[in-house]
């Protein structure tokens, strides 16, 4: 379970979270909403430990995440980022083998069909619509094995059917695992997740 | 299959630039050079093993060692014109360099004089990366402006040492393998090999670090202990060959561009090919520096810019898709 405790966190003296607590179990699909700098993103940040809470706990199963290597940390959660930004031209296979063997999910085929990446396998990142890469950017995230998996605002690109689609991966991948997404506007799509938070 | 034919295609070549090399001088050799290996004694022997040998052996490690480099500074600063002259390693091994022998606490070519290239170069890197602000090209601009600051101590350094054996600014700004002999070489080559080997461990992971620092964060690799190994790695390849031939001038910048464009970006591949294609142009630089104008020799590093600049602004525009900016 993420379980985050009492979680505030401020940014140059502006409150961003104010005591925030959320869990987030596996078999779960989680919406986590809120309009545009409620701090949704920044929650992501803070799990995913590149931003330190001003004060609160955030524990993945169990463990303190302040206490753990970002390698360890890796093998528990994995974060889909707002914007992935791609610099260097590789294939969109080749971007989504950069884990090693072992640590990548064993359903990466399912992963690939339903975000459509099939036909452009060979296609360079960079030179991919918005959209693609934002399906390669979900890709690498959902591909790497872990327990929890937060994507933040998956859908911001992402035409009607590829939503479909994107909603019922994750409601197959939310049968072992914990899922939530991170959504600024909560359409009809979304029957699928079992509950939602919202962050005011 | 096809990247295995190129691989050995430029072992192929380097074999026999080294070959034509060793061959090819202003002393013109009476033996031919199959009967030459094995013997020390007479003219031709020692042109070949004491003169032209550390040259030639000299500019195929530097060669790799710079395009190795030039991998690694684009790869960890996630920028198409990051090299180690550009982020303050070159010049910071050239004041490390400049430093102990003006003081006179080394000798040029010898182990402390390395070290010492090495440890400023290092320390220069993060003093760049210290000072930097986290963004755009704040960088790369900081790195210009410390190499500037280091450049003119080194310069200040130069003029108002006494001894003889701090060579010139010439020397320092733009490259030269005339120094380079089979001593020198014994010296740096155990720091270079250290360098391709820690450069080799960081490359996987310089792949997920090119998706961004937050994404590598998530994917399990610190940003900030992969950009201190890079670093480490860089000193280690560029203090070394700063030590003993000085700057030479878009080796770095130039051959990451090419071998993206032969192989593509990822950094594991790049590196080795970027070793061989490294060697191959300076080695031709060399001989093109020493056999153009006989018997006066141009400064390697003045060959470098004047066939790397055109080089790059050429490849820049045939593949511009190579690598995208978004600064």
């Amino acid at each position: 379970m993420i379980n985050v405790k009492n979680l505030s966190f401020y940014r140059e003296n502006r409150v961003v979270l104010d005591e925030l607590d959320l869990q987030l179990e596996k078999g779960e699909l989680v919406l986590l909403s809120g309009s545009n700098g409620v701090g949704k993103s920044t929650l992501l940040q803070l799990i995913g430990g590149v931003l330190k809470p001003t004060s609160g706990e955030i524990t993945i199963n169990g463990t303190d995440i302040s206490e753990m290597k970002v390698k360890d940390q890796a093998l528990l959660r994995s974060i889909a980022p707002q914007r992935r930004i791609f610099t260097l031209a590789y294939s969109v296979g080749e971007v989504l083998h950069l884990l090693p063997e072992k640590r990548r999910s064993f359903n990466v085929d399912l992963i690939i069909e339903s975000l459509g990446l099939v036909e452009i396998m060979a296609s360079k990142v960079t030179e991919l619509s918005i959209g693609q890469q934002q399906r390669v950017s979900l890709a690498i995230a959902l591909i790497q094995e872990a327990d929890f998996y937060l994507l933040d605002e998956p859908f911001s690109a992402q035409d009607e059917d590829s939503v479909l689609n994107l909603v019922a991966l994750l409601a197959e991948i939310k049968k072992e695992k914990g899922v939530m997404v991170v959504s600024h506007n909560t359409g009809t799509h979304y029957s699928q997740f079992d509950r939602e938070i919202k962050l005011t | 299959m096809k990247k295995l034919a190129l691989y050995l295609s430029l072992l192929a070549v380097i074999v026999l630039l080294f070959i034509a090399s060793l061959r090819i001088g202003i002393i013109h050799l009476q033996t031919p050079l199959w009967d030459l290996i094995g013997k020390h004694d007479g003219i031709d022997a020692t042109t070949v093993w004491d003169v032209r040998f550390p040259r030639v052996f000299g500019a195929a490690l530097l060669g790799a060692a710079l395009g190795v480099a030039g991998v690694i500074a684009q790869g960890i600063f996630r920028n198409p014109l990051a090299e180690p002259t550009l982020i303050g390693l070159t010049s910071g091994a050239t004041l490390g360099s400049i430093a102990v022998i003006a003081t006179g606490a080394a000798a040029f070519g010898s182990r402390t004089n390395v070290e010492s290239a090495v440890l400023f170069a290092g320390l220069a890197a993060l003093l760049v990366q210290l000072l930097a602000p986290n963004k755009g090209l704040g960088f790369l601009i900081t790195g210009i402006a410390i190499s500037a600051i280091l450049t003119a101590l080194a310069g200040v350094m130069i003029s108002i040492s006494a001894k003889p054996g701090v060579q010139s600014l010439s020397f320092w700004n733009f490259g030269s393998l005339a120094m380079l002999n089979n001593q020198t070489l014994k010296i740096i080559a155990p720091f270079i090999e250290l360098g391709f080997i820690s450069a080799f461990m960081v490359s996987r992971k310089l792949d997920i670090y090119s998706l961004g620092e937050n994404s590598s964060h998530y994917m399990g690799v610190k940003p900030k202990q992969i950009r201190l190994w890079a670093i480490i790695s860089l000193a280690l390849l560029i203090g070394p060959a700063v030590s003993a031939v000085g700057a030479i001038a878009f080796l770095g910048l130039l051959v990451p561009h090419i071998v993206r464009l032969l192989v593509g970006p990822s950094h594991r591949r790049a590196l080795s090919f970027s070793a061989l294609i490294g060697a191959i142009i300076l080695m031709l630089a060399d001989l093109a520096s020493r056999t153009l104008f006989q018997p006066h020799e141009i400064p390697l590093g003045l060959l470098t810019s004047l066939i790397g600049a055109p080089a790059l602004i050429i490849l820049l525009r045939l593949r511009s898709a190579q690598w995208v900016s978004h600064d």
